[in-house]
C-alpha cells in the first residue's frame, strides 16, 4: 500500500483505539491486532506525531509499582475521526464502483 | 534475552541519536515488556515478540531524517578547549577540503547512478524515434517511387522498434535497481552515524 496513505490510515486507527477512553501502548497494540498488526516502533512514532498535533494528551500514572503512560484523545482528535468518516464515505463509494466494474468485466 | 539486556543493546545501537529521544523510546519498550510479563508472558518471550534489536534500530532509523542524524553526530559532547578551537581553525584548509571532497564523491556517485538510468532511457527514446521516422520516410520514399530504399528504411525502423521493446524492460529493471541502490546508500550513510559510539 502507498506509504503516505497507510501512515494517514494508521494515525486514525490509533485515534479510534483511544476514542472510548484512555489507553496505553500494549493495550492499543492488542486492540488493533485483529485488524492490523503494528510494531512498537511504529506505534511510538504515531503517538508522538498525534501528540505534537495535539490530537491526544499523555499522562504518566503508577501501575503495579511502575510507571505507565496513558494516552487520552482530545477534541481535535475526535473531530479528526469525524472528518475521516465523512471523507471515507466518498472513498468507499468509489471503491464499490471500482469493484462493480471488475465484476461486469469478468 | 532478558529485558535489561535488550534495552542495553538497543541503547548501544541508538547511541548516535538524541539522548532524550532514545530514553523515551526505551521507556516505551520497557513498559510494553512489563505489560506482557504481567499478562503471564515470560520476560524472554516478551522480548522476543518485539523483534530483534537490529530490526528495531533499522526501523527507527528509517523514520529519522539523515539531516537530523548528522546534526546530532556533529554536535560536540562537551565544551571545546581553547587549544582544540585553535587546532580546528588552523587545520581548516585541510579538514574542510577533505570534507568537501568526501561530499563531492558521494554526490558524484549518486549522480552517476542516475545518469546510467537517464542514458538508458534516452537510448530507448532514440530507438522509438528511429522506428517512427523509419516508417514515415518509408511512406515518403514509396510515394516518390524509390520502393527499394523505402523498404530498407522500413526494415531499419522495424529493427529499431524491436530493440526499443527489448530495451524498455531493461530500462524498467535498471530504474528499479537504481531506486533500490539509492535507498541502500541512504541507509548505509545513516548507519555510519549510529552504533559506533560507545556510551
Amino acid at each position: 500500500m502507498d506509504i503516505q496513505l497507510k501512515r494517514g490510515l494508521l494515525d486514525v486507527a490509533v485515534l479510534a483505539a483511544i476514542k472510548d477512553g484512555e489507553s496505553y501502548g500494549y493495550q492499543i497494540i492488542k486492540d488493533m491486532k485483529p485488524y492490523v498488526e503494528m510494531s512498537e516502533s511504529t506505534l511510538y512514532t504515531i503517538l508522538k506525531r498525534l501528540e505534537a498535533a495535539e490530537m491526544l494528551t499523555v499522562r504518566t500514572a503508577e501501575h503495579g509499582g511502575r510507571l505507565r503512560k496513558y494516552y487520552c484523545i482530545t477534541e481535535a482528535g475526535l473531530s479528526r475521526l469525524d472528518a475521516f468518516k465523512a471523507e471515507w464515505g466518498e472513498v468507499m463509494l468509489i471503491y464499490q464502483f471500482v469493484c462493480k466494474e471488475e465484476k461486469s468485466n469478468a | 534475552m532478558r529485558k535489561q539486556e535488550f534495552l542495553d543493546a538497543l541503547r548501544k545501537k541508538l547511541s548516535g541519536l538524541p539522548k532524550l529521544d532514545v530514553e523515551e523510546r526505551l521507556a516505551f519498550y520497557g513498559e510494553s515488556i512489563d505489560d506482557r510479563v504481567e499478562e503471564g508472558c515470560t520476560e524472554e518471550d516478551a522480548v522476543a515478540t518485539l523483534g530483534s534489536v537490529e530490526e528495531i534500530a533499522a526501523e527507527i532509523l528509517g523514520e529519522i531524517p539523515l539531516f537530523k542524524l548528522a546534526k546530532e553526530r556533529i554536535r560536540p559532547k562537551r565544551r571545546m578547549r581553547a587549544w582544540e578551537i585553535v587546532f580546528l581553525s588552523l587545520g581548516a584548509p585541510i579538514w574542510l577540503s577533505l570534507a568537501v571532497a568526501a561530499i563531492a564523491v558521494i554526490l558524484s556517485l549518486y549522480v552517476s547512478l542516475w545518469s546510467v538510468v537517464v542514458s538508458l532511457w534516452s537510448v530507448f527514446a532514440a530507438l522509438v524515434a528511429c522506428a517512427l521516422s523509419g516508417a514515415f520516410v518509408c511512406v515518403g520514399l514509396a510515394a516518390t517511387g524509390s520502393g527499394a530504399t523505402g523498404l530498407a528504411m522500413l526494415a531499419a525502423g522495424l529493427v529499431c522498434a524491436g530493440l526499443a521493446i527489448f530495451l524498455f524492460f531493461g530500462c524498467l529493471a535498471a530504474t528499479k535497481g537504481a531506486v533500490w541502490l539509492a535507498k541502500k546508500i541512504l541507509l548505509g550513510m545513516k548507519l555510519c552515524f549510529l552504533g559506533k559510539e560507545e556510551t
